[in-house]
């Protein structure tokens, strides 16, 4: 009996706990972001600055060291999309004494990442009905059919790239050097999520119209009844519950990451800062010697020069 | 202590990989290595600045904190979190990918976990979870967090002046979080209880009294230009006036101080001399120095805000004293990212300058509209490119020349291709150095950020190694004997750095193969030395 309070608890009112929190948590950040000033313009600037107009710039100095709105709106989407930054990642062999390209943290990170963008969109079908066409034809391309069910590709590559990026903070020693348990716990809730799902629906398999009645409940604001949830079995709603955890946990931990990208000034700025003086609103007076004072100072010095014609000659 | 007359070939790099608690864990005095720690600030900088000043030692355990500090140094936290969202940002958005973890050349000279650019981060990150952050309250050391001791200080004190503020990190940061602009802000925090470095201070006290680093008096810049100018008349046969604080010129010409006073940089000095009396003779063109402005560079830019507008605001101030139209800068790598990114911004620039135009080639630096001031490189760049001048590329043949792209130039400018096109149409023999230690991806000399002090010479050494390794690679492939960098720190730390790592190669400026290079209408005679005094070679030989 008691089972059941539970499973209505996680069912009707833990999603909305969730929700909220995550939802005041990323504001707050925002906004609490959003507050400070930014005193200087300082993009990191990676490629060729616009200059002369001999001085040839490719569309990679374009994107790299943008110039106008258009260029720093294309270096903030390759940046957030493509994760250009991590694509230039080297590593330094002192034995050989140079760096060599290693782009592997930049192919995990971008399967990993996709492959949660993709499953995210697929969750969607359960709060819509009639599910829209676009969800369909996602959830028709990362299924392989080969397979009954449908084995969803994304499902296991993000599980096999999120083992792939724990693997580097565990075995190689300067990356467990930097992982606090905080970066760890962030890498096991994820991993329980996809390995309950993929278990949901592999193996302990639910009655999935009773879970589409759940979440179009939620988003209907109309709580599903007992009958419904007892249809659905235990591992769905430890599945459900770990989500809510996460979701609820986004805000306090590195995850806001995804906000705070957009924020990012090295980024964000274009590289024009002699062509469009930024302006920084608390700059404060200048406390420090004049030219009066200055020539004051030294007044014997500077009238020397002045005599001479503000001018210098070799002696020859 | 390093030795450098020893092989620096036999650094050894000693990787430590210990555990998250250890990033934790403060290094102290007792741990200090010397060649790693500074010497603390002097008396009377302190006196001049306002910064607290006591007499301490950092290999005592007492470090004779100033009364209150923990207070200062965390109120002084709270209000630079307030005035930089960037600082903010970067407090909280690392996932400690590691990403950035070998791209600091002190990092891979030293083996030194704490010199990770994330590590470094961390040493403030960890204060600002335990004072600002909730999670951070509530779990302590479990959430990253930890109690601002005098220990951490002194592991501040040791750990923020072994960064050279190069960005590289920054560049390869999946979030672009800028640990140079975070040390920059945990350095102002250590300011603000006195707990800052001696060298910098130093030239940041000189410069704020006399208008140069060096502590240089009017008629010390006027007698260090004669000299320049002497030298000139040594090689050319031509004699040279220079003028210095003339009103009505049109440009204002700034320049580091160390470009009138130390070598290499002096023959780049001769080099600007020659180039602008060419221009004088061919088209009227006209140009002052100035003694109140006589100093390009900017150590403020490595300690605070305030020190750095109060650096560079004396630039404007002359401009406008002087009545010149803009201003052109030398060369040299932190003075740029100040007069590119910075300047403008903490001293809005006067009225009276008006529209960056070439006399010469009309040219109209369009991206310096509103700052007004242009480099050196892009003005001799566009003579070239308009065949305003002439070049005699053989006299520099007997250089091999690699190019080293300083790092706020590249990094916080985007200064790539103009000095590469004025080096490849002023010399014929020019090699790159491997990618990965070219353009955006430059290693740093080791020395810049404030850290070209003496006492640290093993670390210099050590950041330096990057470098010296991609140099060694161009070296022996191509025999490079030059290494051509615009960038005053520089030319001032390579050439120990060089010895150290035992590589025969010389250090200078683009300004000198430009001065060997120009072909100058009143010289009489054919040239036979080139601006150091080395015979040229001579194309029958
Ligand atoms: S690359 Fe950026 S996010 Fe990754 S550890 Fe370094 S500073 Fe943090
Ligand atoms: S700015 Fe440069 S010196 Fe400082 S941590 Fe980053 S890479 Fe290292």
């Amino acid at each position: 009996m008691s089972l059941v309070y539970l499973k209505l608890f996680i069912a009707d009112v833990l999603p909305y706990i969730a929700g909220i929190i995550f939802i005041v948590g990323t504001i707050n950040r925002i906004i609490n972001w959003a507050k400070s000033p930014v005193p200087l313009k300082i993009p990191t600037t990676c490629g060729q600055q616009k200059s002369l107009p001999f001085i040839r710039r490719t569309w990679e100095d374009r994107l790299d060291s943008p110039y106008t709105m258009c260029e720093t709106i294309g270096r903030m989407i390759v940046e957030v999309f493509l994760f250009r930054s991590l694509f230039r990642n080297t590593r330094y062999w002192l034995d050989k004494q140079k760096g060599v390209d290693t782009r592997w943290l930049w192919l995990f990170a971008l399967l990993f990442h996709y492959s949660m963008l993709i499953i995210v969109l697929r969750h969607l079908r359960f709060f819509a009905n009639p599910v829209p066409g676009f969800l369909s034809i996602i959830n028709a391309l990362d299924g392989q059919p080969a397979y009954v069910p449908a084995l969803y590709i994304t499902g296991i590559l993000a599980l096999v790239a999120l083992f792939w990026l724990w693997a580097r903070r565990i075995l190689c020693s300067r990356e467990r050097n930097i992982s606090y348990p905080a970066d760890h716990l962030i890498l096991a809730l994820v991993a329980a999520i996809l390995i309950t799902g993929n278990l949901m629906r592999y193996f302990f398999k639910v009655d999935l119209y009773a879970v589409k009645e759940v979440a179009l409940g939620i988003v209907s604001f109309h709580p599903v009844s007992a009958a419904v949830v007892n249809q659905i079995g235990w591992i769905f709603f430890l599945h459900l519950s770990l989500v809510c955890i996460t979701i609820a946990y986004l805000p306090f931990s590195k995850v806001m990451h995804f906000a705070g990208v957009f924020f990012s000034p090295t980024r964000n700025m274009p590289n024009d800062n002699r062509a469009h003086v930024h302006i920084n609103p608390w700059n404060p007076p200048y406390h420090g010697i004049s030219w009066q004072e200055y020539y004051e100072m030294y007044k014997d010095q500077l009238d020397e020069i002045a005599e001479n014609g503000y001018k210098v000659k070799p002696e020859v | 202590m390093v030795d450098i007359e020893k092989n620096g070939e036999f650094v050894k790099v000693e990787q430590k990989f210990t555990s998250w608690r250890d990033l934790l864990k403060p290094v102290t005095e007792k741990d200090f290595k010397p060649g790693f720690y500074h010497y603390p600030i002097l008396k009377r900088d302190a006196e001049q600045l306002g910064i607290p000043y006591r007499d301490w030692d950092p290999l005592e355990p007492d470090w004779k904190l100033p009364e209150g500090w923990k207070e200062t140094f965390l109120n002084k936290f709270k209000e630079l979190l307030e005035k930089n969202r960037q600082f903010k940002l970067f407090m909280d958005i690392c996932v400690r990918c590691g990403a950035c973890a070998d791209k600091c050349h002190y990092y891979i000279g030293t083996g030194d976990p704490k010199n990770m650019p994330v590590a470094r981060a961390e040493l403030l990150r960890s204060i600002y979870r335990r004072y600002f952050t909730k999670v951070g309250k509530i779990f302590g050391e479990w959430a990253g967090a930890r109690e601002l001791t005098e220990d951490v200080i002194k592991e501040l004190y040791y750990y923020l002046y072994q960064c050279s503020l190069c960005r590289r990190c920054s560049a390869f940061c999946p979030y672009g979080i800028d640990t140079a602009d975070i040390v920059w802000r945990g350095r102002e925090m250590l300011q603000s209880i006195g707990t800052v470095q001696r060298f910098s201070y130093i030239s940041i006290a000189a410069c704020a009294r006399t208008g140069n680093h060096l502590g240089l008096l009017p008629g010390g810049v006027a007698g260090a230009l004669q000299s320049v100018a002497e030298d000139v008349y040594d090689i050319t046969g031509i004699e040279i006036e220079v003028p210095i604080n003339k009103k009505g010129a049109d440009i204002l010409f700034v320049t580091p101080s160390a470009d009138y006073f130390a070598t290499p940089h002096w023959y780049v000095c001769m080099g600007y001399l020659m180039l602008f009396h060419e221009l004088e003779e061919r088209y009227g063109f006209s140009y002052t120095w100035s003694t109140y402005a006589s100093e390009g560079g900017n150590f403020g830019t490595f300690a605070s805000y305030e020190l750095a507008q109060k650096l560079s605001h004396k630039i404007y101030e002359e401009a406008e004293r002087l009545g010149v139209k803009w201003i052109l800068g030398g060369e040299c790598g932190h003075m740029w990212r100040d007069k590119h990114q910075f300047m403008a911004t903490m001293n809005p620039p006067p009225k009276t300058l008006e529209d960056p135009v070439s006399p010469i080639t009309g040219t109209y630096f369009e991206n310096a509209a509103e700052a007004k001031i242009v480099h050196i490189a892009e003005f001799v760049a566009d003579l070239i490119e308009h065949k305003k001048i002439n070049l005699d590329k053989s006299r520099n043949d007997h250089w091999k020349v690699t190019f080293h792209d300083s790092c706020n130039p590249a990094r916080g400018m985007g200064l790539y291709e103009e000095p590469r096109y004025v080096i490849k149409n002023v010399c014929n023999y020019f090699y790159e150095m491997p990618e990965h230690s070219i353009r955006e991806k430059t290693y740093c000399c080791g020395s810049g950020g404030g850290l070209l002090a003496d006492e640290v010479m093993e670390l210099r050494m050590r950041g330096g190694m990057p470098r010296a390794m991609a140099l060694k690679h161009v070296h022996k492939r191509y025999g490079v004997n030059y290494l051509c960098t615009i960038c005053a720190i520089d030319k001032a730390a390579f050439p120990t750095l060089f010895e150290f790592w035992k590589l025969p190669v010389e250090v200078g400026g683009m300004m000198e193969l430009v001065g060997n290079a120009l072909i100058m209408s009143d010289e009489e005679q054919e040239r036979e030395l080139d601006l150091r005094g080395n015979p040229l070679k001579k194309n029958e030989e």
